[in-house]
């Protein structure tokens, strides 16, 4: 027996083991159910937040190549006709759909120009609107978590802490090597809800103003063309 | 669908931070420096009572400064002391056989100096302010005098040397003791009022001091005083009935101040019997003189508890 032992043996009390794994297994089952939901819920936010962040990346650097392509001075003909071979997003998208209804009405022998104006920015605000629900898409997963995580981990707390003092109360003895486990392991699930709420809050908010200033800039980009589709429609009219 | 991949990854990390903390999440127990051993020496409370004695004759009214250190202490304000000294040597050296007589015509000849000087080697500052009467000169204090003025002996004996011209007349007995306690008296030049000495007279005690305790031997006296003369019927059931709780107020001639009154209550006939078998007691117990006149403060007010299971214990 080496001395290690016989000082571990000579302890009164074996002192309880605090690693996390063990404060989990400890707990209450309803505490285990918060701490497993809100696990799942900061898995799902991550989840959420690295593929917004690559979309919304993406999503800029398309817009950005999209308007120098718009702007380099070539033929919107020819622009329109490269882009409507593939499936197009967000600014793309916007274009494809004002120039599909603008050569519609042309190249129908109706040659309707009363309205055509209308029906473009009606056509590019619907795909704009698109655009954006595909950008917002799942935020609110992130607002949802952000604002209820500490409440769910505050309840996992409040129950671990009741059933705690009832075991103290059951057991007669306050303690602090009886209490501190049940506590600690009570508290282990507010930590868990912080965890998964803090992130959750700072992307939606940084998401938030990400998608005003993608939307933002989708709309000017749609006034401006539709202010040049209405210069070509009076001309030719 | 995007986030398939997205989600592996999340996994990925959340597994990644769960794995770190569970290595690194390791609860360190904290150190508890076990505490300070306080040294407790139980001392008897005879001992006590001659701790805490105070002596009755001390002076109240001026409360000597302490004093810590003999050296340090600054100059008293006016430089008084200084100047005697010088003189007094002179006349020091010569003693008559009787000390007293010799310094009380030495000293008043320097009328400029009052003779401070003589006095701040004694131990206590106060009869500085004294001065007028002639200091008594006491054999203890001599003797420490001598016994400091021998490692300072080689200043004074510089000092003294050159000022004394006026009094050789005197017969001069070689007295080693008497000189060294003369040329103690000046040597002290520096000292001021409030370092010359130790204080080390005993003190009146604090006012507020506790240290008077009732003893456990008064209490016991009393106890079995009331006791023998608290005539309630033993062994009746439920002697918890009999409990009496007795507010007594005492004055310093340990007779009642004041009608004892019963402060517990009970209902039964015999709890009313066993009250008025206490009353009775109290009230024939008196005068209490086992108790001390130190602890009267803690005796003026009694609450004493008749109860059957104590007073008939043994």
């Amino acid at each position: 027996m080496n001395p290690a032992d016989v000082a571990q043996a000579a302890l009164p009390l074996p002192s309880a083991d605090v690693s996390l794994i063990a404060l989990f297994l400890q707990a209450h089952w309803v505490v285990k159910a918060v701490m497993l939901g809100l696990l799942a819920c900061s898995i799902w936010v991550w989840a959420i937040a690295i593929d917004k962040m690559f979309l919304y990346s993406r999503t800029k650097r398309a817009m950005d190549r999209f308007e120098q392509a718009f702007w380099s001075g070539q033929s919107i003909e020819e622009l329109y006709r490269a882009l409507s071979a593939k499936p197009t997003q967000s600014m793309a998208a916007c274009f494809v759909a004002a120039m599909r209804e603008w050569k519609r009405s042309f190249e129908s022998q109706a040659r309707s120009f009363a309205g055509l104006q209308m029906r473009i920015e009606k056509v590019m605000n619907v795909s704009i609107a698109r655009e954006i629900e595909r950008l917002e898409r799942r935020l609110l997963v992130l607002a949802t978590v952000g604002s209820a995580g500490p409440f769910v981990g505050l309840f996992g707390t409040v129950w671990g802490i009741m059933s705690s003092f009832q075991s103290i109360a059951a057991s007669k003895n306050t303690s602090l090597a009886v209490v501190a486990p049940g506590i600690a392991e009570a508290l282990f699930a507010t930590a868990i809800g912080l965890i998964a709420a803090i992130p959750a809050t700072i992307f939606y908010n940084k998401f938030t103003s990400e998608v005003n200033r993608q939307a933002q800039r989708l709309e000017g980009f749609a006034d401006e063309f539709s202010a040049i589709l209405s210069r070509q429609i009076d001309e030719r009219a | 669908m995007k986030v398939d991949k997205t989600l592996v990854a999340s996994v990925a990390l959340h597994v990644l931070v769960i794995g770190w903390g569970l290595i690194s999440f390791s609860a360190r127990s904290l150190e508890a420096p076990p505490p300070e051993s306080m040294p407790v020496d139980i001392i008897s409370a005879d001992q006590l009572s001659k701790i805490t004695a105070g002596i009755k004759t001390g002076e109240k009214d001026k409360p000597k400064p302490p004093v810590e250190k003999i050296a340090d202490a600054r100059p008293v304000d006016d430089a008084v002391g200084k100047i005697t000294e010088k003189k007094e040597i002179v006349t020091a050296s010569a003693p008559e056989p009787p000390p007293k007589p010799v310094e009380k015509p030495v000293e008043k000849k320097p009328d400029p100096p009052k003779p401070v000087a003589e006095d701040k080697p004694k131990d206590e500052p106060k009869p500085i302010e004294k001065k007028p009467d002639p200091p008594k000169v006491d054999p203890i204090a001599e003797a420490l005098k001598s016994e400091d003025t021998k490692k300072l002996v080689p200043k004074p004996e510089a000092k003294a040397a050159p000022p004394q011209p006026p009094k050789p007349k005197q017969e001069r007995t070689f007295d080693q003791s008497k000189i060294a306690a003369l040329l103690d008296k000046r040597d002290p030049t520096r000292q001021s009022i409030t370092g010359s000495a130790l204080n080390s007279s005993a003190s009146l005690g604090t006012t507020r001091g506790a240290a008077a305790t009732l003893s456990q031997s008064e209490l016991d006296a009393m106890r079995a005083r009331l006791a023998s003369l608290w005539n309630v019927q033993p062994g009746v059931e439920h002697p918890e009935e009999l409990y009496v709780t007795v507010r007594i107020r005492l004055n310093p001639d340990r007779r009642l101040a004041a009608p004892p009154q019963v402060v517990s209550s009970g209902s039964s006939a015999r709890y009313q019997a066993a009250a008025e078998a206490a009353v009775r007691a109290v009230l024939q117990g008196q005068p209490y003189t086992m108790l001390r006149d130190e602890t009267y403060e803690q005796w003026k007010y009694m609450d004493i508890d008749f109860d059957p299971k104590q007073m008939f214990r043994s």
